[in-house]
């Protein structure tokens, strides 16, 4: 790179930010993606409305340090879900970029999804491309001020019922819209609604594709996961070379199917020629395939001049779905899924934990009986106050001993308790240095195990 | 400013020089805003905040939203500090890098 170029491309990284008003656009892929922003918002919006078993369905209850799931209940102490899930999340990301590129982007990421929605909004007021444009260079109007102003007060009520929404998935959201009613929002709940409302405003009304371009960290490594295997968007370069236009396409012999129409540069959001090859600004959205192939129907060409393809079959050779590192991705992927899923099935309500006394090994509690001494800390992670049993295995004429009230060994959800118990063993059974036994805590139908080290008696 | 641009490119004029600051700052603050999401979303899970208060050498009483909020923006301020000090260090003197230049 010479100097020159490389001052040119310093120069436009550092310019000052140009409009992009991209063109609206119809087609297969287009519906897809509204479909997306219609089903993933709905459920944005309407999930925390839903009750189950007369609590919220889905309430991430920060003050209280507890999630509730479906009628689950989860603790701190399951954060190992949490992470599992999201490196399940960041694993299945790698998986479909490595296989289908930046689906991600194209359909599902918030930013996309309220973007689509805050232009769709832009043209519901302002019109389409061409009027947006001539609306933003004419001078102030009653006409243009009418227009802004109405397109303002829709975007600034779905950000404001956006971050109503958002608060309401950790505060109980008709509390929430009660407290609302009367105006009698606490700080936090005033401080996080009107943040994210602000975050939503800011990022799908005004920063829109430069999110992806400057602040996305997902675009910026998303090409390590690609091969030449996987689906891209791209322009068929020898089918549309050269391209030309008007008169000089009808004089001219053999041109390329690309008429030069520019329209896949107007749609696209983030404001790229797909035909200058793959760019990293693409967000894989597929707005210029359906601008495309409108066209090549139009002037009687097959479509499919942009289209999903591979890097590999555009250059003639033949595409494997099957790669190493797809199938990588896949058995990580579903490795980590059936753990979880295992780990969850087998959860317990009934967290415990066992520490033995440091002081001693064992105590004798007449001539022929000894003891150990242990700390039990029972966690219950159940919906209800549970009573506790407890039992021991592994030795026979086990038998375990507590000194406290059986109100002491009760727990409310969420509360931690911390017994002092003894296992009593006969002197001659327990004759090893170390056994190894169980100590099983029921409440109900719910068990919990855990192995621990018993002390025997030997000379 | 603390950050100026690295470049053979000496015709950035003011107007330019003051946007590569603000948009390296813009950088720096919305990383930095990213990891204390995560940092905080870790650490919370792990650790009470309210015990942890308690704990403190001040002995302090607070709410979990107070606990919470300040972690944050506790993370969000050194995560911020850090990545601002090291912008600045990474961005070389100008004099060494003009004499680089001049003695090609």
């Amino acid at each position: 790179m010479s100097t020159q170029e490389r001052e040119t491309i310093e120069l436009n990284l550092y310019q000052a930010h140009k409009k992009i008003y991209p063109r609206e656009v119809k087609g297969r892929f287009q519906f897809k993606r509204k479909l997306a922003v219609v089903v993933l918002l709905g459920l944005f919006y309407l999930v925390p409305w839903l009750q189950m078993g007369g609590e919220q369905a889905i309430l991430f209850d920060l003050p209280n340090r507890r999630f509730h799931i479906l009628g689950l209940i989860l603790w701190p102490q399951d954060f190992i879900f949490l992470a599992l899930l999201l490196i399940i999340a960041a694993f299945s990301l790698f998986f479909f970029t490595a296989l289908a590129g930046r689906l991600w982007c194209g359909y599902a990421c918030p930013q996309t999804v309220w973007t689509e929605v805050f232009i769709w909004m832009e043209q519901l007021t302002e019109g389409g491309r061409n009027q947006r444009m001539k609306l933003d260079q004419a001078p102030w109007t009653w006409n243009k001020f009418r227009k802004k102003t109405s397109k303002q007060i829709l975007w600034v009520t779905f950000a404001l019922w956006t971050g109503f929404t958002f608060v309401g998935f950790f505060t109980p959201i008709r509390e929430l819209a009660n407290h609302i009613w009367i105006w009698q929002l606490g700080p936090w709940e005033m401080f996080w609604l009107f943040f994210y409302s602000f975050a939503t405003y800011g990022n799908a009304g005004f920063l829109r594709e430069q999110v992806c371009l400057y602040m996305c960290p997902y675009a910026r490594f998303q090409s390590a996961m690609f091969d030449k295997d996987s689906l891209i968007i791209s322009y068929d370069e020898q089918r549309g070379e050269p391209r030309m236009r008007g008169k000089k396409r009808r004089t001219e012999n053999n041109p390329g199917d690309c008429i030069d129409c520019t329209l896949c540069v107007q749609v696209c959001p983030t404001g790229i020629d797909i035909r200058d090859g793959l760019q990293y600004e693409c967000i894989a959205c597929a707005a210029c395939i359906d601008a495309c192939d409108e066209v090549m129907e139009k002037s009687g060409m097959p479509k499919g001049l942009i289209r999903y393809t591979t890097e590999h079959s555009l250059s003639g050779k033949p595409s494997r779905i099957l790669r190493p590192r797809v199938i990588l991705y896949a058995l990580v992927l579903f490795g980590l899924i059936t753990g979880f899923v295992t780990a969850f099935m087998m959860r317990s309500p009934i967290s415990i934990n066992v520490l033995h006394d440091r002081n001693t090994f064992y105590r004798m509690v007449d001539s022929n009986t000894i003891e150990n001494v242990y700390t039990l800390k029972i966690m219950n992670k159940g919906r209800e106050t549970a009573q506790y049993q407890l039992s021991a295995s592994g030795l026979p004429e086990l038998s375990v001993v507590t000194d406290v009230d059986s109100d002491m060994l009760q727990a409310e959800p969420g509360q931690l308790i911390s017994v002092p118990i003894k296992i009593r063993a006969p002197k001659k059974i327990a004759n090893q240095r170390i056994h190894n036994i169980l100590l099983s805590v029921m409440s109900g139908q719910h068990k919990n195990s855990e192995e621990v080290k018993y002390f025997g008696y030997k000379k | 400013m603390p950050t100026q641009p690295i470049t053979k490119n000496k015709n950035f004029n003011a107007r330019q020089v003051k946007r590569i600051f603000v948009r390296r700052l813009g950088i720096v603050i919305w990383v930095s805003f990213l990891v204390a999401a995560v940092q905080s979303m870790v650490f919370f899970a792990l650790f009470d905040p309210v015990y942890l208060w308690q704990l403190s050498s001040w002995h302090i009483d607070i709410s979990y939203w107070q606990g919470y909020a300040m972690g944050f923006a506790c993370f969000w301020a050194f995560l911020f500090a850090a990545g601002y000090v090291i912008g600045i260090v990474m961005a070389l003197p100008r004099a060494q890098l003009a004499k680089r230049i001049g003695t090609k």
